[in-house]
């Protein structure tokens, strides 16, 4: 391949797959839910999750850090903005910044200690699980800054972000398209091979001169901050922000089984796991513990048959499928969605 | 003082009896069992179901252990054989996941089957007095229990030779396999322990105050800081951690207030695994 070709498949590569989730999502509400209050709203939260996913995915799926902490990182964005912008009168979009600064800030340090202490991806489950509880318990124990359960309004909030619930769909869309850029950008980048190479063998990559542990780190904080920023954004449009809005439960569980649905460290992966858990949800609204039922029947499928989430598998199905047998299937490498570890 | 301390005490070993049952399946395959609270609750609403039919306390507690210890069993044998075929990190990962799938399985279903359902054993008597501070006989029957338990475990590890047995699985996988023993075996039988310990987590906790059928999250959350600060895989550090744990709860609750409590308990945690991430009495 021509160095040309290769620059032009970088290109396409790049831009391709976004432009087209771009305008999958730009359609949407015209072609499918039009401006039903209900749905949009349910399509809002998807997209909130995809962004936070994408986050996730950059922090799990690219550098192997099991961040249990998702839920807590966009409330520290979340109700930092809306503090800040509170308390001392500044104006939102300041309030934002500092959120998502917040927590680029907290989700960098937790990697530089996970890393100082060489923690394995168990230890840094725990020790970001425990940060989450530990994060829930203060926004329940600071009753006069966060209001505890009863939760915070952001008065004329709304308004200001997103007039109208179409409006917030759009706002969210821009917001991931944004966020998918910037995972790109890092993946095709020479960061990006450093987080392929000690995703795959962390202490070949370590002799091959990666610094393992500042690439986790900065994977950490930029993941961090769109998780971060996602939440302090979430705050605005919905108006209202309360622990169970940031909660584990809510938040972390979610995020990792639509991640792992998508299929981990893949572009999309995200973004498909949302939509797809968007519309079970509309259909299995009937009990909220059958689908927690639900829930965990998906999880123990897709780890034990969809090790590289259902997405490759089915795509990889397809190819093989659609080759002859038997004449090898050693095509070029996949791009996305190479397997959590092969 | 001496009553609170008392008090964190009792609530200490109750700790340590929940993070027992985990501590054991980690150290014997590096699989941290998350559906654990889980399989708590259902022994606990297995029993108030038993209950409800007229039978006596005592064999429905014991119908209760079985059926912990049942589905305990029924997780070795099914799912937890692919995750044994992995090795090192992924296994631990791999097992995480899907033992929180359980978990989401067999919450979700008891809640929806049973929204309201509870256990609460309630012993009669008057207070008994330890030292001068008056405890309830829930409480005391709860801490003879674990007590029990406890020194019935130490001494099956120190001195059995199966005991013997799991320590080695415990130390070295391939050099157990290579003097004979059959480490998946010794894996099933542990994990039916950990799943009659929660079914006894169930009882003794029911002592003491109501178990509901939602409160699987969180005893999963106290067993895993227990047995994180205990060290994995350490039965006397379960039980060391879980009283030291109690006390600290205890002490706070009381001189400092509610909230700040369980701060202070998760702050331990995770300074337990950055200072001395073996836990207090891991290898």
């Amino acid at each position: 391949m021509g160095l040309g070709a290769v620059a032009r498949s970088k290109v396409s590569r790049t831009l391709v797959p976004i432009a087209v989730t771009a305008a999958i999502l730009a359609i949407l509400p015209s072609v499918w839910f039009g401006d039903s209050p209900y749905t949009t709203g349910l399509a809002v939260q998807a997209l909130v999750f995809a962004c936070y996913g994408v986050g996730f995915n950059l922090i799990f799926g690219s550098t192997n850090q099991l961040f249990l902490c998702v839920g807590a990182l966009a409330g520290v964005g979340g109700y930092g903005a809306a503090i800040f912008a509170d308390r001392a009168s500044q104006p939102i979009w300041l309030g934002i910044a500092v959120g998502t600064a917040s927590a680029a800030i907290v989700g960098g340090l937790l990697s530089w200690i996970a890393v100082r202490r060489s923690l394995g991806i168990i230890f840094t489950g725990i020790v970001t699980l425990v940060f989450s509880l530990a994060f829930t318990n203060l926004l329940l124990g600071q009753r006069d800054l966060t209001g505890s359960e009863t939760g915070l309004v952001l008065p004329d909030a709304a308004d200001r972000l997103a007039d109208d619930r179409v409006g917030g769909y759009y706002f969210f869309t821009g917001l991931l398209v944004v966020l998918l850029i910037v995972f790109r950008v890092l993946q095709l980048s020479h960061i990006g091979w450093a987080f392929r190479a000690l995703r795959d063998d962390e202490v070949a990559a370590e002799l091959a001169g990666v610094d393992v542990a500042r690439y986790r780190v900065y994977a950490a904080t930029v993941g961090s901050a769109m998780i971060g920023l996602t939440g302090a954004l979430y705050a605005y449009s919905a108006g209202f922000i309360s622990p169970a809005t940031y909660g584990f439960e809510f938040v972390d569980v979610r995020v990792l089984v639509l991640v792992a649905f998508g299929g981990l460290g893949a572009l999309l992966g995200p973004v498909i796991g949302a939509g797809v858990f968007a519309v079970l949800d509309e259909r299995l609204t009937t009990s909220l513990q059958l689908r927690e039922v639900f829930y965990g029947v998906f999880v123990i499928a897709i780890f034990l048959f969809f090790r590289r989430g259902v997405v490759q598998t089915v795509v990889d199905l397809a190819a093989r499928l659609g080759r002859r047998p038997g004449k090898g299937s050693r095509g070029e490498p996949p791009l996305q969605g190479e397997s959590l570890r092969p | 003082m001496r009553a609170v301390i008392l008090d964190g005490i009792v609530l200490g070993l109750a700790f340590g009896m929940l993070g027992v049952g985990m501590t054991l399946v980690y150290g014997l395959g590096g699989v941290l069992n998350l559906a654990y609270g889980q399989i708590v609750v259902l022994g606990a609403i297995v029993t108030s179901l038993v209950m409800d039919e007229g039978v006596s306390t005592f064999l429905a507690a014991v119908v209760g252990v079985l059926a912990a210890t049942g589905v305990a069993v029924l997780l070795d044998l099914t799912l937890m054989r692919p995750v044994y075929r992995q090795h090192g990190e992924e296994r631990t990962l791999m097992g995480l996941l899907l033992t929180l799938g359980v978990a989401f399985v067999i919450g979700g279903l008891l809640t929806w089957r049973y929204p309201v359902g509870s256990l609460y054993i309630n012993i009669s008597g008057d207070p008994i007095s330890i030292i001068g501070v008056p405890m309830t006989v829930g409480s005391v029957w709860a801490s003879v229990i674990t007590l029990a338990v406890a020194a019935a475990l130490l001494l099956f590890f120190g001195l059995t030779t199966f005991g013997r047995g799991v320590r080695s699985v415990i130390q070295d996988e391939t050099g157990a396999r290579l003097v004979g023993i059959n480490p998946s075996f010794v894996r099933t039988v542990i994990f039916a322990l950990s799943g009659a310990l929660a079914g006894i987590v169930a009882i003794t906790q029911a002592m003491n105050a109501p178990l509901t059928v939602t409160a699987g999250f969180e005893l999963t959350t106290f067993a895993l800081i227990v047995t994180v600060v205990g060290g994995l895989g350490s039965v006397a550090g379960a039980f060391l951690a879980g009283v030291l744990l109690g006390v600290v709860n205890t002490l706070s609750a009381h001189y400092i207030g509610q909230y700040i409590t369980t701060v202070i308990l998760l702050g331990a945690a995770a300074l337990t695994i950055l200072i001395r991430p073996r836990g207090l009495l891991g290898r």
